[in-house]
């Protein structure tokens, strides 16, 4: 239980106060309204909040006992995440904010990143500032710096808010495609909207 | 891409002035400290007496004309003089008489006189203690010559149109050194050569164990008194010896004073240099350590979002200590440079003053910029490792 969401009730079915399990390989929807903790629930298994009771484990591991290597790796190459405010480097550009992730695990190449870009209709923005982009073009880039690693869990925090459903359709099926791909479960918190996609089980807050 | 990441929008008039101030403080600190170590080496090897030793004598006053004061030394004195904290040692000079003579063929001058001869220990001599040593059935007698006594030779000799002798050719010829008894009867000569020349004594200088075998044998009746003290001060510290001096009523040549004087009013001004600099220094580091913990403040979103999108801490740590490793390196080269060039002006300024000082670069100064740059290196690690894991 985050410590800021101890005062509020919450439901009986609700993950806070009571224990649930990330299958891995499974697609999970946590869809709730806003102030349930779905952010929080993001900060807290990609290690980024250590502000809760209870206990939290990654392959049968307690994640309190991580050591900055240990997230180090699981960053690299085990968890991937959208950030809800999509933490990309606005004065960099769009090359610049996919290449410095790319170079950790050398994922992809320049040529797939235009693809990808191409693919999400933004392909000419490669050489722009990211701090020019309008919010939902700053959205697909995230979506596209998120996969350029390998994982095993994708977490998307409201990924798709500034998108419009064609959109939201192009990228959902690019974070499909690279799971299945990997053989990768994700984790995706949303605001009331399935976005019409197909997960495997739902979980409450 | 994370150095452009990292290391953008600085603010580069503060970095500038922290660099300037290193610079300034590292090439002031470096030359006092070149030069003191050079004052500190001036005058060595020039004289086999060490730089800081003096021969003192009481003052003759009315009183010690008729015999109201002593002007020898007795033995509680000698010891006090030795556990002053500003002296390194100290040692009785003995004195007495002998026939001093060439006993070459190879120097086309004949001379012959009676010297005054007095002792000193090996210690006080900056020479290989094992070539100071006789004992008795020796071949020869060391000996160390004061240089007015050369001089007067050549002068001799340039009068008479004979071929003058350098301190070199000196060391080779060979001397006689005549032991007589005071009525004249007993007599016994040894053979000499120079070890060494002196300016600050004006008598030729013999081993101990040479001046006990001569006293022994040819004056064993005769009181032996201590008039003279050889004295070494401590480096830096002549003017605690002079003060002494003045306060007990002992007196020493000026001229063997003046240098020792020189080199402690020179070497305590450069000892204010070399604390005033290294406060610099240190001022200017803590400028710079500042200035890397602002950078990693206004870049605390980039340190973050970095560690969440898979990079290690220490690489930043990495980053940010080299960055500052390279700013800081390239401050001592500059100021390394300006000291090579100072050095050469300051060489040439003293060379026209008179004064000719050792020009070779002392390993002290290249100790001090070492040691200023691991300092640097150090508190630049611990200040970048203390700033990024703490955004972890």
């Amino acid at each position: 239980m985050p410590e800021p969401l101890a005062s509020i009730n919450h439901g009986e079915d609700s993950i806070w106060g009571n224990s649930v399990d990330l299958k891995s390989a499974h697609r999970i929807m946590l869809n709730a309204s806003s102030g349930k903790g779905k952010t929080t629930f993001a900060g807290v298994i990609y290690g980024l909040r250590h502000d809760y009771t209870g206990t939290v484990t990654f392959d049968g591991v307690n994640i309190r006992s991580f050591t900055p290597d240990q997230w180090t790796e699981i960053r690299k190459i085990k968890i991937s995440a959208i950030f809800q405010d999509l933490q990309l480097f606005p004065d960099l550009t769009v090359k610049e904010n996919l290449l410095l992730k790319n170079q950790l695990t050398d994922t992809y190449s320049e040529m797939e990143f235009k693809q990808m870009l191409q693919q999400l209709e933004i392909e000419n923005k490669w050489e722009q500032e990211c701090g020019l982009l309008s919010m939902g073009q700053r959205q697909r880039v995230a979506i596209i710096r998120a996969l350029a690693q390998p994982y095993e869990w994708l977490i998307l925090d409201e990924p798709f808010s500034h998108l419009d459903v064609a959109n939201a359709d192009r990228c959902l099926s690019m974070i499909h495609e690279r799971t299945m791909e990997q053989g990768a479960g994700f984790v995706l918190t949303s605001l009331g909207s399935a976005h019409d996609y197909e997960y495997d089980y739902e979980l409450k807050l | 891409m994370l150095n452009k990441l990292l290391f953008r929008n600085q603010d580069s008039r503060q970095l500038v002035i922290a660099m300037i101030g290193a610079f300034l403080g590292i090439t002031f600190l470096v030359t006092s400290i070149h030069y003191l170590i050079k004052v500190q080496e001036f005058g060595e090897g020039s004289d086999v007496l060490g730089p800081n030793t003096i021969v003192v004598q009481k003052k003759v006053t009315e009183a010690s004309v008729f015999n109201l004061s002593k002007t020898d030394f007795g033995e509680e004195a000698i010891e006090e003089i030795r556990n002053l904290p500003f002296v390194s040692r100290a040692q009785p000079v003995i004195s007495r008489g002998l026939y001093f003579e060439k006993d070459d063929n190879k120097v086309p001058v004949d001379f012959g006189t009676d010297v005054f001869v007095q002792t000193v220990d090996a210690e006080f001599l900056d020479m290989d203690p094992n070539k100071w040593k006789w004992k008795e059935g020796a071949h020869h007698v060391p000996i160390v010559l004061p240089r007015q006594f050369l001089v007067m030779l050549n002068t001799y000799a340039a009068s008479r149109n004979i071929p003058q002798v350098s301190e070199s050719l000196a060391k080779r010829i060979r001397f006689k050194l005549t032991l007589h008894s005071t009525d004249g009867k007993m007599k016994e000569s040894h053979e000499a050569y120079i070890v060494g020349f002196t300016s600050s004594v004006p008598s030729i200088l013999i081993p101990q164990e040479f001046m006990n075998y001569a006293n022994t044998k040819f004056s064993p009746d005769e009181e032996q008194k201590v008039t003279q003290l050889m004295i070494s001060s401590k480096d830096g510290q002549f003017g605690k010896v002079e003060e002494y001096m003045n306060e007990h009523g002992l007196e020493s040549a000026e001229s063997e004073m003046d240098l020792s004087r020189l080199k402690s009013i020179v070497g305590t001004l450069f000892l204010v240099v070399i604390g005033i600099s290294t406060i610099a220094v240190f001022v200017a580091i803590l400028v710079l350590i500042q200035y890397m913990q602002l950078l990693i403040t206004r870049n605390l979103y980039e340190v973050r979002t970095l560690m969440r999108i898979g990079y290690h801490p220490k690489d930043l740590v990495k980053k940010f200590f080299v960055y500052f490793s390279i700013i800081f390196g390239v401050v001592i080269a500059i100021a390394f440079v300006s000291f090579v060039i100072l050095k050469i002006w300051l060489d040439d300024m003293f060379s026209d003053g008179g004064v000719y000082i050792d020009t070779n670069l002392s390993m002290w100064s290249f100790g001090a910029l070492a040691l200023a740059y691991v300092f640097f290196m150090l508190s630049s690690f611990l200040t970048a490792r203390k700033g990024i894991y703490a955004e972890y």
